[in-house]
């Protein structure tokens, strides 16, 4: 994001006055945000920082090293196997879930690849096509502001746990944010070598493949690769509903108190984070 | 540069080695009449027939307003520890402070790698850690929220302090302005609008971070869904689902305008 340097510019006042408008609303939300914590939830942030508190937080944290038993988790060889079993279980879950996604969003942009002829013949902004453009942008606000931790609880109902509801959750809820960044994309594209393809006497579909398509496939495969690793992070919350994966076992181990486990359970879970890290550079570095 | 032949075959197995980890791991479901489970079709059809008839009784609007007001509390009080944590840690993590300098290096590392492990832990499980610490109070709430977004707000800043314009800060430089006031007068007139519309989106996940929060009993939307879903009361769900919903709308739609209008400069 390199920046111009700014230059004089006539500003519209009406934006000036929005803008205005809108920081001192955010400004005026934050301070009721504040009061509300302090006065109305009555929260005492010397009980919170408490002497009791301080004790509890240093004896979690001593636990979370050693819990009084004779070897840690983290130090034995079937646990770990077991976590290596889950790490693989969840670097599953979350290629599931992004190959779900892409496919369904590529299939629902359609629609809207094809609006652009410049010439606007016959068939293009009737309003069975507005009606169905309107209808999937709804479909995306719904699965991307339905948070995936909802969605998982209401698969796992459905399904049976295991890894497939997690996927699926995580699916939808990617499938609605993918489905808004690629929209984006297509509107924001350039539009004169689709004018040119036109002009040549390409079909519909001869342009949407031939035009749209290879203009915005490098900014859609950076986008799937940045949701594949905020999907593998997401796995672990899903898994504590239910849906396998690290999550649940890290959500039994908590209940169970046995926080050595905890401890293999996160620093498993920061080594699949910082390998995702190590594959999504190298797959940018193999396409660029 | 690689020639474009060599860079081909590289891609035509890349895409087949993608390929071949689709198919090993679609093998790990068992696809088949045992994938929907006993009661599954009746629930499934029990929570479509509620969605396109949500419980409007007032209690229930009154109870979801309030978590909405509990929700939006939580988000913006997560958001604004969040802003200040973040705007330090990018200072430290960029160029701002001086780059040349060993001991500079050093401090740019280390709030990167701060920066990242901030980011590396889901909010939730933060705030996991926070309640098994301090116990049930809203502080853990927002700190939960305030430390990951912190940290992804802290990266984005830095990365965006780092890609200025280098002229503008030479000229200050040179015609001896301090290190702050190089910060306020060249840094960030350049480089506010990018700041505020990445802190706009990050407000809308605020919210759907804070309503995800709310399931570890901090009071919220997220709360009261997942009391109505235990208790299997699927049309009153829905009517909290369709506050999220509207809320997150209203959010995306004011942070919309704002970043219209904030291309037309400040």
């Amino acid at each position: 994001m390199v920046c111009n340097t700014p230059t004089k510019k006539k500003i519209n006042p009406r934006n000036h006055h929005f803008l205005k408008g809108s920081f001192i609303l955010f400004l005026a939300f934050i301070l009721c945000s504040w009061y509300f914590i302090f006065y109305i939830d009555r929260v005492d942030l010397k009980d919170v920082f408490s002497q009791k508190n301080v004790a509890f937080t240093s004896q979690f944290l001593k636990r979370l090293i050693s819990n009084g038993e004779t070897r840690p988790a983290y130090l034995t060889v079937d646990k770990i196997k077991y976590t290596w079993m889950l790490m693989i279980n969840t670097f599953k879950m979350s290629i599931i879930a992004i190959t779900f996604a892409s496919v369904a969003m590529f299939l629902s942009l359609i629609p809207f690849m094809q609006g652009h002829m410049i010439r606007s013949t016959s068939g293009v902004n009737t309003l069975l096509t507005i009606t169905v453009k309107k209808i999937i942008q709804v479909t995306f606000l719904m699965s991307r502001a339905i948070p995936e931790l909802i969605w998982a609880m209401l698969l796992v109902f459905i399904l049976q746990p295991g890894i497939l509801p997690g996927a699926f959750a995580l699916a939808i809820h990617n499938y609605g944010i993918l489905g808004k960044l690629c929209l984006e994309v297509i509107e924001n594209m350039e539009k004169s070598p689709l004018q040119g393809l036109e002009q040549c006497g390409a079909q519909k579909n001869q342009i949407m493949i031939y035009g749209v398509i290879p203009i915005i496939l490098p900014k859609l495969i950076t986008y799937i690769v940045y949701r594949w690793e905020v999907i593998l992070r997401t796995t672990i919350v899903v898994g504590m509903v239910g849906a396998g994966g690290l999550g649940n076992e890290f959500k039994l181990r908590m209940s169970w108190f046995h926080y050595t486990d905890v401890t293999l359970i996160l620093m498993a879970y920061l080594l699949l984070v910082y390998l995702s890290d190590l594959i999504s550079k190298s797959l940018r570095k193999a396409f660029q | 540069m690689p020639s474009s032949r060599f860079n081909n075959s590289k891609r035509r197995w890349l895409f087949i080695g993608l390929l071949a980890i689709i198919f090993w791991s679609f093998q790990s479901i068992k696809w088949g009449k045992d994938l929907i489970h006993g009661g599954g079709y009746t629930t499934m059809l029990q929570i479509l027939s509620a969605m396109v008839h949500p419980n409007m009784s007032l209690s229930i609007l009154k109870l979801g307003l309030i978590s909405t007001i509990r929700t939006l509390v939580y988000a913006f009080s997560g958001l604004s520890v969040a802003m200040f944590l973040g705007f330090f840690l990018s200072l430290c993590a960029s160029k701002v402070l001086g780059h040349s300098s060993s001991f500079s290096k050093l401090r740019i590392t280390v709030s990167r790698r701060l920066l990242g492990f901030m980011r590396a832990i889901h909010e939730l499980v933060w705030a996991l850690l926070f309640v098994a610490s301090i116990g049930l109070s809203p502080i853990a709430g927002v700190m939960a929220l305030g430390i990951p977004y912190g940290g992804m707000l802290g990266r984005i800043w830095a990365d965006l302090f780092d890609n200025v314009d280098e002229g503008v800060i030479n000229a200050l430089n040179t015609s001896g302005a301090s290190k702050f006031q190089t910060l306020i007068y060249g840094y960030l007139p350049l480089i506010l609008p990018d700041m505020i519309s990445y802190t706009l989106y990050r407000l809308e996940c605020g919210v759907r971070s804070s309503t995800v929060m709310s399931f570890v009993g901090l009071g919220g939307l997220g709360y009261q869904i997942q009391l109505s879903l235990s208790d299997l009361e699927y049309t009153e769900v829905w009517t909290f689902l369709y506050m999220l919903v509207f809320l997150i709308f209203l959010i995306n739609f004011w942070s919309h305008q704002l970043r219209r209008r904030l291309q037309y400069g400040l």
